[in-house]
This record gives structure tokens, C-alpha cells and sequence, in this order.
């Protein structure tokens, strides 16, 4: 208040972060700098083309500064639902003079390719982070929990720090048969290439065993390579460890020279993206297909009896569709099982909302968790739930685990989460409550 | 008997190419120039290159002036401007005035070509001290820098290490006057902003602006490479004021993508200044007796799929004395315009 009928001028404060504690919850919140603006304004004092020129100067980094700022990417961020974020604003905070390598900007985006699908100047996010978290990399400023990953991957082949002679321990449970190439030797049809998470999480171990059910009923001559596979790598790739990803792809491509197989079906998503998009520019070229593209041809061959009275939703895996353009071969599948309805969520298909974990978003939980309003995951699931459906399928190794939690931790626990061949095998006949053979 | 010449006032890139057109269609043309040579204001104003093409000025105007100047069809005057002019249409009477003195010239048809000006940034605020702050330049300003192979600041021959556009000065400003889009500036000021940057690597060159507005080619042509190859920051956001910085300029406006006010430093700031009437354009239409929109420039009666008819028949207007204009808006204008005359002529005689 005026004092002695002399202006008082307000206190000025220029601060880049500011706690502010809630009158309601008494908690304690920091915010960034863009929220000063509800204190003070903070003037921009100069501008620089030194960071633009820094990332542009990056192989693959080149695309950032040809952003015109039309925003188009904003809207479909997946991270700008639940943040504040988006490539315009990367391009502009980089302009404007922020150092995007020591930004936490740099470990949010989890390359779900939902910009570039709309970017009239094909500003590839896909190509400039991995480019600039390469960078990151080489200057030791990754996320400590990220960096855990990559050492994990590093040391034992697999991202989760498994012993590599338990990596097809899954099979003891799928009641069929199942062939190791080191075992029995020899010339095989589909080689499985079963990656880190249906090997060794409990819910995706479930989800091989399903398939490995499938893929005998079918009569299909596959094999595995057991202790033998390592992880392809790619999201190691997308966060930034491009040197681990091109190690890991030479004790692939050595272990794959061993054997004779007409082709590679996997389960994740990203592995088929390396397979598909990175192995080729190495010169290494298989043929590779996702298992619902595999199935998707022979589901007539199915015989899938008993009916799944459920209503079920299904998410697309970024690096399936937007990645690879693969929609339809996961939702014949869904509509050939007798009993299920399949309900779309309004974010589906060219426009699915990702599950945050690409890109090393998987495991950068705790990073993204305290940039973030709430987990890409569970906003995920709080749109699956609103269309009503009981199941939420999925075909990536990556998002039952994080789908279940996001249920439980929206309240959405009546919301299931299968993979797709969870539900097929279930069809089959041999479901969760079936006698192993 | 109606006359079989044509009138062309004004020439520049659209007077030119209507002379050109009129004569090789076999009609006679009287060329009325007040400046001293012919190729209108990219000479006049020292242009270093065209736009989008990035060709010289000179050698891209030269070929048209060489090709009127030699035609046997085409009298040119120079140093001349019409007095008057009266009579119908296929039977007109102008009087041209020279330092010879006064003559009349028969014609058919005439053809107003007499083009812009660049809008002065003093002319009625002294907006962004255009004329108090000497690292202030114009974009015709720095063309003639470009032309001239040196690019410095005029406060103190140094290069400038930070040069900055400011789109829409005198353009799209209701207080101005001048609501409409000066058209060309943006595709301009991103043009001189690739020469900058090829002929100083290693200056900072930023454009403020409102809208970027590339219609068309230019598109890609200039605004693209701009950004993507020659590193030009784009910010949108255009700047209110100017003030002295030490010895640099301290410009000051809005981000508007941050939300934010901004202060920055440049060494040099060009004024991307927008096209008004020029006082030719302004005379001759009261000479002529044709209708003028309330910007002054030259109505075009019978829009949109006649571009160059007036209000008086038989003129007929083409180029910049029309409103804003590209190079490719004279040429394509003044062709037409030389085809409307052509035709008041004929339709004369057969008439006859």
C-alpha cells in the first residue's frame, strides 16, 4: 500500500524457477520459467543462432532450424497433453538461446513420429534427437536412470540386466515344444526373435508362451536363438547410444550368420524398426515381420473356437503404425476372434496417442514423471477406459507393463491389458486357465 | 482515321513490356519517360538483383531496355511527362513536355505504367528513426550496398556483426493509411537477407515479422533456402521501437511465440518498407482523368478478370501504378495491357 502518499514501485524478481507452495494441498511445486510471467516479466535480452547452429551442425540434427513455426506439431505432441513441449517450442527455446543438449527438453520426446506426420517442412524429430542425445551422450549429461539402462544393455545384452543363459527360460511354461537354433541346428522357416521384454517380464513371458502355442498350432517350423539373442537395441539407439546399438548389431548379425532361416518375426515394434529401417543401411537385410503381420495372412488357419465375450480397445504401437504404416494387420487379428467387439479410441491409428515409452521413455520414468502433469501411459489409459472397452489390447512388448500400471494408478483396474495372441490363444482354447501340454 | 500508336507512359519493368508487347504486334509506340533512361525503379534505385531469380538488376532490365531501344516500332522519350491528354478512345491527343518543350502526340491508346514508391519511413512519424539513427536502412538502401559489394554500417564502415529485417514498415497499417500488403517485401528482405549472409558468413541475420507472406514459388524459392541453407532467423514478432544501444541498436518488441517482451542488440536494422503510388502515378492519373482507389494507386475497373482497364476508355494501367507488384505482376500486366490497346485500335479501324 501506498505509504505517506508516496508510489511504492512493486518488487521486481527475475527467476528461471519458482516454488510456489499450494494453499490447499500445502505441497510445495516448482515451476519453470515460462510461468514467471505470472510474477514478472522476464525480458529476452538477446538472441543467438549459436545453439540452432550447434544442433544443426549434428548429423541428423540439420532439420531442426528449418522449423517455420506453424505449430501444427504441438497439438499431436503426446508429451504437450501432459507438459509443455513440442518441436515448434524446441526449435524456438534453441533460437531463443537454450542449450537443447543440456535442456531437459532433450529426454522428453519419445519419437513417436506424430510430428513429422504433420510438419509441412519435415522437421524430424526422429532423426535430430537420437542426433542430439548422441551429443549428450559424449558429454556424460544422460539421465541417471537412462544411463543404468544403457550399462545394463552394455554389459549383459539385454536392457533389463538379465542373465543371458535365462533369456528363453519363458519356454519351460508354453507347453510346446520349443526349439533353440544352438540346440538343433539346421535350416528353420521363421526365425522368433522374442526381445528383452517377452523374454524376461513376467506379463510378457505370458504373451511368448502364447505365441510359441500359436505358432506350433499352426504347424509353423520357427525356432528361437535362446541364450544366444541379444536385444536389437533400437530405443538405446533413440536415446541416444547410437555407439552401443552399432556394437549389439555386430554380435547380431554374427549370431544370425550362423544359422539358415527364411526370415525374422518379432514381437517389439523397435526391434522391427531396426531390423527394417537401420540393419539396411549397415547392409545387413533380412526378411522381417511383426508376429501380427505373420498371423494376420493364416488367420483363416486359426481355429479360434471358444468365443472372447469382451469389449476391447486397441492402441497402436507408434513404431508399428506411424513408423511402418502397419493398422490393419493387429486389428484383423482383434476382429477374426469370435465374441470380441472392437471399440476405437478418437486417438487411433495416423493419430494413436503414444504410450511414452519409445525413444528410451521406458525408462526414464522418473526424468519424464517430474517434467510431465502425469504419465503418457495414463492418460493412454484414461482414454481406453472412456470408450467403455474391458480390454485394452496391444501388439508391443513394451506397453502391457505399462498399461497395467497406469490402470491401477488411475483407478482404472477394471481396464485389462492383453497382447493380442493373449487374446487369439484364449480363442484357441487354451487360456490362462489351460492345461500346459 | 484512328491512330495507329500507342501511348506508354512510364519505363520501367511494365511500360517496358508493354512497348515491347504493342510493337511486335505491329502497332507504333511513343515512350514516355521523366527520368533520364528507361528500366524504372529496380535501376533508378540501385538494385542489386531481381527477385526470386537473384540476377543482376542490371543485366535482367538491360535485356528489355535493349530490346525497346532497338525496336523500329518504339520512339522513346526521355526526360518527358504528359501535360494532357484529350480526345475519345482510338482518337486521342496527348501533350508531352520536355526540356524541347511541348508536343502532341497522336495515339489510339495509352498505357500508364508509371509505377511505386518506396514508402518513406519519415514521412509523417519519424518511425524507428529512420533518419535520426544511421544503422537504420531501407530495403532499396541496402540493395544499393549489395550493388555496390559493400555491406557496412553507415555510423562507422564496420561490417555489422547482427543485422536485422522489420517486415510491414508502412504497409498494413490503417493509421498509415496503407492497409494493404505490399507483397514483394517479405520475399525482399529474405532475398538481401541470403546476400547478407553469403557476402558476411559471419553475421547474424534475423527477420521480425508479422506474417512471413510467400505467395506462390517464392515459397520455396527464398524463404526456404533462406531459412534451411542460409541459416536466417525467422521471429515472429515484429518490433516497435529502436533505440540507441551504446554504439549498436537496441531493438524492442514483442515475442510473440514466447510471450514475452524482447530487447535486442543489432548493429544494423533494415526497414522492409513497403510500396505507396509514386508521385508520377498520382500526377498522371489526374492528367489523364482516371479513378483512383483511396491509396492513390490507379483503379482497375473491371476486376477481377480484367486487370487493366480504367475508368476512362481507352487507358488502360499496368505494373505498380496498379497497387504492390512483382516483377512477373508488370511483365505479365503490361503485356496485357498492350493487348487491350492493340484492340481499341483495330476495333477503331474496322469500326471506321
Amino acid at each position: 500500500m501506498p505509504v505517506g502518499g508516496k508510489k511504492q514501485l512493486p518488487v521486481v524478481m527475475e527467476k528461471e524457477q519458482v516454488s510456489v507452495r499450494s494453499l490447499i494441498s500445502d505441497r510445495e511445486s516448482e515451476l519453470p520459467g515460462m510461468w514467471n510471467r505470472m510474477f514478472e516479466q522476464r525480458v529476452l535480452r538477446d538472441y543467438t543462432t549459436r545453439e540452432l547452429d550447434r544442433v544443426a551442425a549434428l548429423p541428423g540434427g540439420e532439420s531442426l532450424e528449418w522449423c517455420y513455426g506453424c505449430g501444427k506439431c504441438v497439438p499431436v505432441c503426446p508429451v504437450d497433453l501432459v507438459g509443455e513441449y513440442g518441436p515448434r517450442k524446441i526449435h524456438r527455446r534453441t533460437q531463443t538461446g537454450t542449450n537443447l543438449l543440456e535442456s531437459a527438453d532433450l529426454w522428453l520426446c519419445t519419437t513417436c513420429g506424430n510430428c513429422l506426420r504433420v510438419c509441412p517442412k519435415e522437421v524430424d524429430m526422429m532423426q535430430i534427437m537420437p542426433a542430439a542425445r548422441a551429443a549428450a551422450v559424449g558429454q556424460s549429461t544422460v539421465p541417471g536412470e537412462l544411463q543404468d539402462v544403457f550399462e545394463k544393455t552394455f554389459r549383459y545384452g539385454n536392457c533389463l540386466g538379465q542373465n543371458a543363459r535365462r533369456r528363453h527360460a519363458w519356454t519351460r511354461g508354453a507347453g510346446v515344444p520349443v526349439r533353440v537354433l544352438a540346440d538343433e541346428p539346421g535350416p528353420v522357416d521363421v526365425l522368433f526373435y522374442v526381445e528383452d521384454y517377452w523374454s524376461y517380464h513376467p506379463r510378457g513371458q505370458q504373451a511368448a508362451q502364447a505365441m510359441a502355442r500359436v505358432l506350433s498350432a499352426l504347424g509353423i517350423d520357427w525356432a528361437i536363438l535362446g541364450a544366444e539373442e541379444k536385444t536389437l537395441g533400437d530405443s538405446q539407439r533413440t536415446a541416444g547410444e547410437k555407439g552401443l546399438f552399432e556394437a549389439l548389431m555386430e554380435d547380431v548379425v554374427a549370431t544370425l550368420d550362423k544359422y539358415e532361416f527364411s526370415r525374422i518375426v518379432t514381437p517389439d515394434p523397435h526391434g522391427f524398426n531396426a531390423l527394417v529401417k537401420e540393419y539396411p543401411k549397415h547392409g545387413h537385410r533380412y526378411d522381417v515381420l511383426h508376429y501380427t503381420q505373420l498371423l494376420a495372412p493364416l488367420v483363416d488357419q486359426l481355429e479360434l473356437t471358444v468365443p472372447v465375450e469382451r469389449t476391447v480397445t486397441f492402441h497402436d504401437p507408434c513404431y508399428l503404425g506411424r513408423h511402418h504404416g502397419e493398422y490393419d494387420a493387429p486389428r484383423r487379428l482383434i476382429e477374426a476372434i469370435p465374441g470380441i467387439r472392437l471399440t476405437e479410441m478418437s486417438r487411433c491409428r495416423e493419430n494413436g496417442y503414444c504410450c511414452g515409452g519409445g525413444g528410451g521413455g521406458m525408462w526414464l520414468d522418473g526424468f519424464t514423471a517430474s517434467h510431465t502433469t502425469e504419465r503418457l501411459s495414463e492418460r493412454r489409459v484414461r482414454e481406453a477406459a472412456a470408450t467403455g472397452a474391458d480390454v485394452l489390447a496391444v501388439c508391443c512388448p513394451y506397453e502391457v507393463s505399462r498399461f497395467e500400471d497406469a490402470a491401477k494408478s488411475t483407478g482404472n483396474e477394471q481396464l485389462q491389458v492383453k497382447d493380442i495372441i493373449e487374446l487369439i490363444d484364449e480363442a484357441m482354447g487354451h487360456g490362462a486357465d489351460a492345461e500346459p501340454a | 482515321m484512328a491512330s495507329e500508336s500507342v501511348l506508354v507512359i512510364g519505363g520501367g519493368p511494365a511500360g517496358l513490356a508493354a512497348a515491347r508487347s504493342v510493337a511486335d504486334l505491329g502497332g507504333n509506340v511513343v515512350l514516355v519517360e521523366q527520368r533520364d533512361f528507361l528500366g524504372g525503379t529496380p535501376i533508378a534505385e540501385n538494385y542489386a538483383s531481381i527477385t526470386p531469380h537473384l540476377e543482376s538488376a542490371e543485366v535482367a532490365l538491360g535485356r528489355v531496355v535493349d530490346a525497346v531501344q532497338g525496336h523500329p516500332g518504339i520512339t522513346v522519350h526521355l526526360g518527358a511527362e504528359v501535360i494532357s491528354c484529350t480526345g475519345d478512345a482510338g482518337e486521342l491527343t496527348a501533350v508531352l513536355r520536355s526540356a524541347e518543350g511541348e508536343q502532341p502526340v497522336e495515339c489510339g491508346a495509352v498505357i500508364v505504367a508509371t509505377g511505386f514508391q518506396h514508402f518513406d519511413p519519415g514521412r509523417e512519424t519519424q518511425l524507428y528513426g529512420y533518419y535520426e539513427l544511421p544503422d537504420v536502412l531501407a530495403l532499396q538502401d541496402l540493395e544499393s550496398m549489395l550493388k555496390a559489394g559493400s555491406v557496412v554500417r553507415p555510423s562507422n564502415g564496420q561490417a555489422p556483426k547482427r543485422l536485422c529485417f522489420i517486415q510491414c514498415v508502412g504497409s498494413r497499417d490503417r493509421h498509415i493509411g496503407n492497409e494493404y500488403c505490399s507483397k514483394v517485401c517479405c520475399g525482399v528482405a529474405s532475398k538481401e537477407a541470403i546476400e547478407v549472409r553469403q557476402a558476411l558468413p559471419d553475421c547474424e541475420v534475423f527477420i521480425f515479422y508479422i506474417d512471413m507472406r510467400m505467395y506462390g514459388y517464392w515459397e520455396s524459392q527464398i524463404y526456404w533456402p533462406a531459412q534451411e541453407q542460409h541459416n536466417v532467423q525467422y521471429v515472429k514478432g515484429i518490433v516497435s521501437e529502436i533505440l540507441p544501444f551504446g554504439d549498436r541498436l537496441l531493438v524492442r518488441g514483442e515475442d510473440t511465440t514466447m510471450g514475452r517482451p524482447m530487447e535486442i542488440p543489432m548493429d544494423m536494422v533494415v526497414l522492409s518498407v513497403g510500396m505507396e503510388p509514386s508521385p508520377g502515378t498520382r500526377r498522371t492519373a489526374q492528367v489523364l482523368g482516371v479513378a483512383q482507389n483511396k491509396y492513390g494507386f490507379i483503379d482497375a475497373v473491371d476486376l477481377p478478370l480484367d486487370t487493366v482497364s480504367t475508368s476512362r476508355p481507352g487507358v488502360f494501367a499496368a505494373g505498380a501504378a496498379l497497387g504492390p507488384a512483382d516483377l512477373e505482376d508488370c511483365a505479365s500486366s503490361g503485356a496485357a495491357a498492350a493487348m487491350r490497346a492493340m484492340a481499341v485500335i483495330r476495333g477503331a479501324q474496322v469500326a471506321v
